[in-house]
């Protein structure tokens, strides 16, 4: 279990309104340090520079899908034990078991209570070995 | 079929070779025995007459006694006759056993020509040398009528006759003169002559009635082949009539079918084809006639998978169902068919030729994934946005921006509340499609089934309050598992006790039990609700279905919940159901197979 409790999110969300709200759930609510970016490409290097203690990443979006950015970090020594949650409308549990066998750390459906989701990502975080 | 021929139709002809067996001997007998009969009365009524004159000729003083003596004989022995011939016609008529009455006959002949013989005897010594003369002839004369009236039996003539001349030959043996001995002499040849002349008789009497009752038969035989010739036409005349109406109708279907339809042979060649086969592939009939089917059907890439199933298929020689193909138009245009195909085989199993329909499926599949695609894009892009307000809306409404103006207030709740029931309502008509489209995977795992109903129960906890209702749960089976997928089983459970604590009156406990049902196990949701309305019962599993339409705006709900809940439980392999509560209510349960480790 990690021992700081959680601090420092990065969000990559193509949906603006999506990223707003997140972005103010965890702030507010979470009174988290929250990174959004909406280009998946950029995705990495902004990891790089932030140092995210936990990244959300969207499943789709344009440019690049949440499962591909999931396995460029994975290949990439900064950025591959940063611990990955999932935020998608497909949660289907097919699509749950694909993401746990890819290694994430946990998968959020949309829509989600955005009164709830700090709660949620703090129960994924204090999961984690 | 009658065992016994008694119909012409039923009677089997015999060959012609047959036919000479074909009389009887106890039918000639009767046949015989009947021409006794009838003639009889000729011979009494003769005999009668003789014996008159007899009696006018030898009338005398002297005699009188005896000739009265000999004239009541012969009166007893003609009616004794006489009522014999009379019970025998009465008798005819219910096929008398011709041996009896052959056999009374014969006795009346014989008293007949003794009577005759005994007149000969008591007379010829008494009376004068013309009246002898008188008498032998009447004798004679006895003995000669009696040839044809007894000869049909040739033994009753010879019993007739010698009854007749037995006692005259001894009179004439023992009176002693020269001349009678030698006349005694003479009488047995006579007799012989005339026994030998009815045998004779008796023979052509005999063969006659063989012919008769051989030509009776012929004939009977004949009308009887011609009857069933007759009849066999007919049969014949009406297969063939509706061989040729069913041949029509089947011709009138084929012309008239929407679906395209082909005869091949069994080499795959095109015998026939259908009007909506020409439309379909762009061919007329006339050019596809003579074809090899996969020549012109099938895009080239296919042909030879085509041609290795069809041949599989010629030595199966059973009726496939609905295979489909990649098919081409003349015009080149590919289009989808799902072929059907039946072998017409004869009883020796050989096929004769095979009857192929191709239905065009092209539009079908494309409505199929036009479907698929708006119910992702359904899923996608109607949450997308609803994902946005309602995070909104909660946010607003969770207080992290400071406490908003009571109107203000009221309304975000309002909006969020409905914002909650379209998601509700997208996702379960997303559930429904995904059901009835056969696409929802259930990931079953066997769970205690008591901690399923206790997490259920804690889901369900804050709904339940909001109604004021008390959830109480008596999960007493510790031990019983079932084999269900979690998420499934929480989503009916948290409908039935959803729907129990909307519906019943604040106070009230909902109660959810357990009950053990041998290799079933049952979940019950108990209320103290008002009920289930009578016209509501047999639709309250169908979709979109509320009691009330009103209750969607009193309740919420989207009136599929149920809908859902019984397609998930029968795919789970369970049951699910309703019956009324004593004391008032309504108990809602499903029954599912218990889990066995093995």
């Amino acid at each position: 279990m990690p021992s700081a409790p959680l601090n420092r999110v990065l969000y990559v969300e193509d949906d603006e309104d999506i990223q707003r709200i997140v972005r103010l759930s965890l702030e507010r609510i979470g009174k988290m340090t929250v990174q959004v970016v909406s280009d998946p490409l950029q995705a990495i290097e902004a990891i790089k520079q932030f140092g995210p203690e936990l990244v959300m990443l969207d499943w789709m979006m344009p440019g690049m899908d949440g499962p591909t950015l999931f396995r460029k970090m994975r290949e990439l020594p900064e950025t591959r034990d940063c611990p990955v949650v999932f935020i998608t409308a497909r949660a289907q549990q097919r699509e749950t078991a694909e993401l746990a066998a890819l290694g994430a750390a946990g998968v959020i459906s949309k829509p989600f209570s955005p009164k709830d989701l700090p709660d949620q990502l703090r129960s994924i975080w204090s999961a984690l070995p | 079929m009658s065992a016994i021929p008694t119909t012409p139709s039923d009677a089997v002809p015999q060959a012609p070779g047959a036919l000479h067996d074909a009389s009887d001997a106890r039918r000639v007998l009767a046949d015989q025995v009947e021409l006794l009969y009838r003639q009889a009365p000729i011979g009494i009524g003769g005999a009668l007459l003789v014996a008159s004159l007899v009696v006018y000729e030898l009338y005398a003083p002297h005699s009188r006694e005896l000739v009265i003596f000999w004239a009541c004989i012969a009166l007893l022995v003609a009616a004794s006759r006489f009522m014999l011939v009379r019970a025998y016609s009465r008798d005819a008529a219910r096929e008398p056993d011709p041996k009896r009455w052959l056999r009374w006959f014969s006795i009346g002949a014989l008293a007949e020509g003794v009577s005759w013989g005994f007149a000969a005897a008591v007379f010829f010594p008494s009376i004068s040398d013309e009246q002898r003369v008188f008498l032998a002839f009447v004798l004679a004369t006895m003995t000669a009528g009696g040839l044809p009236l007894f000869s049909a039996v040739w033994w009753v003539f010879a019993l007739f006759a010698f009854g007749v001349i037995v006692p005259f030959e001894a009179v004439l043996f023992t009176y002693g003169t020269r001349l009678f001995s030698e006349l005694a002499l003479m009488i047995p040849i006579l007799l012989a002559i005339n026994v030998a002349v009815a045998y004779r008789l008796n023979q052509v009497f005999v063969s006659g009635f063989r012919l008769r009752q051989s030509y009776g038969r012929l004939t009977q035989d004949y009308t009887t082949l011609n009857l069933q010739l007759e009849q066999h036409l007919a049969e014949l005349e009406e297969a063939r009539r509706q061989v040729e109406a069913s041949g029509r109708k089947l011709a009138l279907f084929a012309e008239r079918s929407p679906i395209p339809i082909f005869e091949f042979d069994w080499n795959g060649v095109v015998l026939t084809a259908n009007p909506a086969a020409e439309n379909l592939f762009g061919y007329s009939a006339a050019e596809m006639i003579g074809k090899k089917g996969t020549d012109f059907l099938f895009p080239v890439e296919v042909h030879a998978d085509v041609l290795a199933k069809w041949s599989g298929f010629m030595r199966s020689s059973k009726p496939v169902v609905a295979f489909r193909y990649h098919n081409v138009r003349r015009d080149g245009a590919e289009l989808v068919c799902e072929w059907s195909i039946t072998p017409l085989v004869s009883p020796a199993n050989r096929v004769l030729s095979v009857i192929v329909q191709g239905r065009d499926i092209t539009q079908q599949l494309e409505a199929e994934r036009m479907k698929q695609e708006f119910t992702s894009t359904l899923s996608h892009e109607l949450r997308t946005p609803l994902t946005s307000i309602l995070g909104s809306l909660q946010l607003i409404n969770s207080g992290a921006f400071g406490e908003l103006e009571k109107d203000v207030a009221e309304l975000a709740q309002v909006a969020e509340r409905n914002g909650q029931r379209l998601l509700d309502l997208i996702n379960d008509v997303l559930d429904i499609e995904r059901i009835e489209s056969g696409k929802l995977t259930l990931f079953p795992e066997p769970r205690a089934l008591h901690t399923l109903l206790q997490e259920a129960v804690n889901l369900n906890q804050a709904f339940a309050e909001r109604f004021n209702v008390r959830l109480v749960l008596s999960a007493d089976l510790p031990n019983v598992r079932v084999n269900v997928d979690v998420k499934r089983i929480l989503q009916v459970m948290t409908n039935l006790i959803s729907n129990a604590a909307k519906f019943s009156p604040a106070g009230e406990a909902v109660t959810i039990e357990m009950h053990d049902l041998g290799g079933e196990v049952r979940v019950a949701v108990n209320d103290r609700g008002t009920g289930i309305p009578e016209n509501f019962r047999n639709r309250i599993f169908a979709r979109f279905a509320q009691a009330d339409s009103t209750d969607t705006r009193q309740k919420g709900g989207t009136g599929l919940g149920l809908a859902i809940c019984k397609r998930l439980i029968e795919t789970m392999g369970g049951r699910i159901g309703f019956a009324d509560r004593q004391g008032g209510g309504t108990m809602f349960f499903f029954e599912l197979p218990k889990h066995r480790a093995d």
